[in-house]
């Protein structure tokens, strides 16, 4: 229950215990003239109710959130531990751990099993039918999807429980698209397109950041690219005195002007637009400009559609460089 | 002169060794050249503690090149994060060590930027997801070790040898590939090698090239360069064969086969 029902709840509480108070005189009997209960009983259960009215306002407000998680759906108390809005995000975040663990198994085996029967295939035969091959790749081609799908998911949580503090790790953003774009390379090769990276200057060095949401901020992006590229993705690392740059590229079919707008919000794709079926979850574009807002950074999109012959996309993360933990930032 | 394998040894530290998972990344190491070493489970150990003394044992005896180590070992409780452990230990008794440790993709970064604070700041180690492709996995290995081998064969045919500056097509010398534009096509080669799809930009290659428009100069080079290549393979090179210009930023080697 929120906390609005709640109050209502005891708002109403409250006038019923104040009227049963008011009109016990005229309402109720005396029970006995000797006794206690020489004054009706009326008053005593409206006060009662008066009390339990103003005590359950008063927290309500003390204590925001508390209340809401001690009563089940019916309006009843649980008996259980107090939960607030950030204790059930934790609970969230371990249950989806345990989770993610007992999919990785399943996963690892059918492409375990893959490769080895693409292995037994070859070694019997030399050469594998290509239909069978094809086979073979779409199963390979799902790992990476898959595991883009769920390492969203963990993060879309992780943002849900809300601001977490600052990492200032010292990161090589070249070896994190270096190894992003390893990752992707087969199955772009599998498309027929292919990846290209490179970073200005060529030593690159370090910055520091989150790690962790560099290479999932650019790995989205490069998913992203790569299922909408024509042939070409380019991944391009460049920098100023404050910041640094990735730049992920496409040479797809671009995005038309009126889709821009809508293409960083939650749950928004292409095909929702058109009222087709999704085709994605329409979450790695949402997620990436969270991050990218969280590190003090900014994801920005610039577009040309088809049939302009230099039809393209291309996103452009820009993030400080930072400084070691302590130090004063640049 | 040296093969162009890796030649080194690789020793492979899982409880799930004969899994088709790591049998695939074995392959794909010995198709390199690399040889594998595996400890394996045997029959009567009953813990991470039997592995970890295994592998530091193996360490000693095969002095491998490099380490490719699971993080997980079994399903006890107390096993769950052994190869942690395990790392732990080579990397103070063998801190020079290369270590690729295979993580479950569900261990994610930021588990391993918590085990790296543990670690000495240079240590060789690497995190690799067990689902990661076997040319993933070679191609890490190769730049945790350092490995930038005299020899670097580009495609079948195509052989640069760093050290004596030659470049052979089919076993035939060629001649015409020499100076810059062996320093050209080595830093292509090198590029490639390290990573495939990288790209080498303009102002790299124009320290090899001369005259007041470098960039013009170095056209010319990678031109001959290829018709060099193209004639010693029997074919013309195009533009999108073998050394592409990517949108006027620089040029990188696409081998065909």
């Amino acid at each position: 229950m929120g906390s609005r029902p709640l109050r209502v709840a005891a708002a109403v509480l409250v006038v019923a215990g104040a009227l049963g108070v008011v009109l016990s005189p005229l309402l109720g009997e005396t029970v006995s003239e000797e006794s206690l209960w020489g004054v009706e009983p009326l008053a005593y259960v409206g006060g009662l109710l008066l009390i339990a009215g103003l005590a359950v306002l008063t927290a309500s407000y003390a204590l925001p959130g508390v209340l809401p998680g001690m009563f089940g759906k019916g309006g009843t108390a649980s008996g259980g531990p107090a939960h607030t809005p950030e204790r059930w995000s934790e609970i969230t975040q371990q249950y989806f751990e345990v989770f993610h663990h007992d999919l990785g198994r399943p996963l690892s085996r059918i492409v375990g099993k893959e490769r080895e029967l693409r292995a037994v295939l070859e070694a019997r035969s030399g050469t594998i039918d290509p239909a069978v091959a094809d086979l073979l790749d779409e199963i390979e081609r799902q790992g990476p999807n898959f595991r883009l799908m769920m390492s969203n998911l963990q993060v879309l949580i992780q943002l849900e429980a809300g601001p977490a503090p600052g990492r200032d790790d010292a990161v090589e953003p070249a070896e994190v698209v270096r190894k992003i774009v390893e990752r992707y390379n087969a199955v772009a090769g599998e498309m027929g397109k292919q990846i290209t990276w490179w970073s200005e200057p060529a030593e690159f060095g370090i910055v520091y950041s989150d790690g962790s949401a560099i290479e999932h901020i650019v790995t989205n992006l490069v998913d992203n690219a790569v299922r909408f590229a024509g042939a070409q993705v380019e991944v391009k690392l460049t920098q100023n005195p404050t910041h640094f740059f990735v730049r992920v590229w496409d040479d797809g079919q671009g995005i038309p002007a009126h889709y821009l707008q809508h293409l960083f919000d939650r749950g928004w794709t292409p095909e929702s637009a058109r009222r087709d079926e999704k085709v994605s979850s329409g979450l790695g574009l949402f997620i990436a400009q969270t991050l990218a807002g969280r590190q003090r950074g900014e994801l920005t999109v610039e577009s040309v559609t088809a049939p302009d012959p230099d039809h393209h996309t291309g996103f452009l993360l820009s993030l400080p460089l930072g400084s070691p933990a302590g130090a004063p930032s640049a | 002169m040296n093969d162009a394998r890796p030649g080194g040894s690789i020793l492979i530290v899982d409880d799930e060794a004969a899994s088709p998972l790591v049998s695939a990344v074995r392959r794909g190491l010995e198709k390199e050249g690399w040889r594998t070493v595996v400890v394996e489970p045997e029959e009567g150990w009953r813990s991470g503690e039997d592995f970890e003394a295994a592998a530091l044992y193996a360490i000693e005896e095969s002095r491998p090149d490099g380490v490719l180590l699971d993080v997980r070992f079994g399903d006890h409780r107390d096993d769950l994060f052994k190869g942690l452990d395990i790392l732990r230990k080579i990397v103070t008794e063998h801190p020079k060590l290369p270590v690729l440790m295979f993580t479950q993709y569900t261990q994610g970064p930021d588990r391993e930027t918590a085990v790296r604070s543990t670690l000495r700041w240079d240590a060789p180690v690497d995190f690799i997801d067990k689902l990661a492709s076997p040319e993933e996995v070679v191609l890490r290995l190769r730049r945790l070790i350092g490995t930038a081998p005299e020899v670097i064969r580009v495609g079948a045919r195509i052989t640069l040898n760093v050290s004596t500056k030659t470049v052979e097509v089919a076993g035939t010398l060629m001649s015409e590939i020499s100076g810059m534009r062996f320093e050209i096509l080595r830093e292509l080669a090198v590029a490639w090698y390290r990573s495939p799809g990288q790209l080498v930009p303009f102002a790299t290659l124009e320290r090899y090239s001369e005259g007041e428009d470098a960039r013009a100069s170095l056209r010319v080079r990678v031109r001959e360069i290829k018709d060099a290549l193209g004639k010693a393979l029997g074919e013309r090179l195009g533009a999108g064969d073998l050394i592409i210009n990517v949108r006027d930023q620089g040029y990188r080697l696409v081998p065909k086969d």
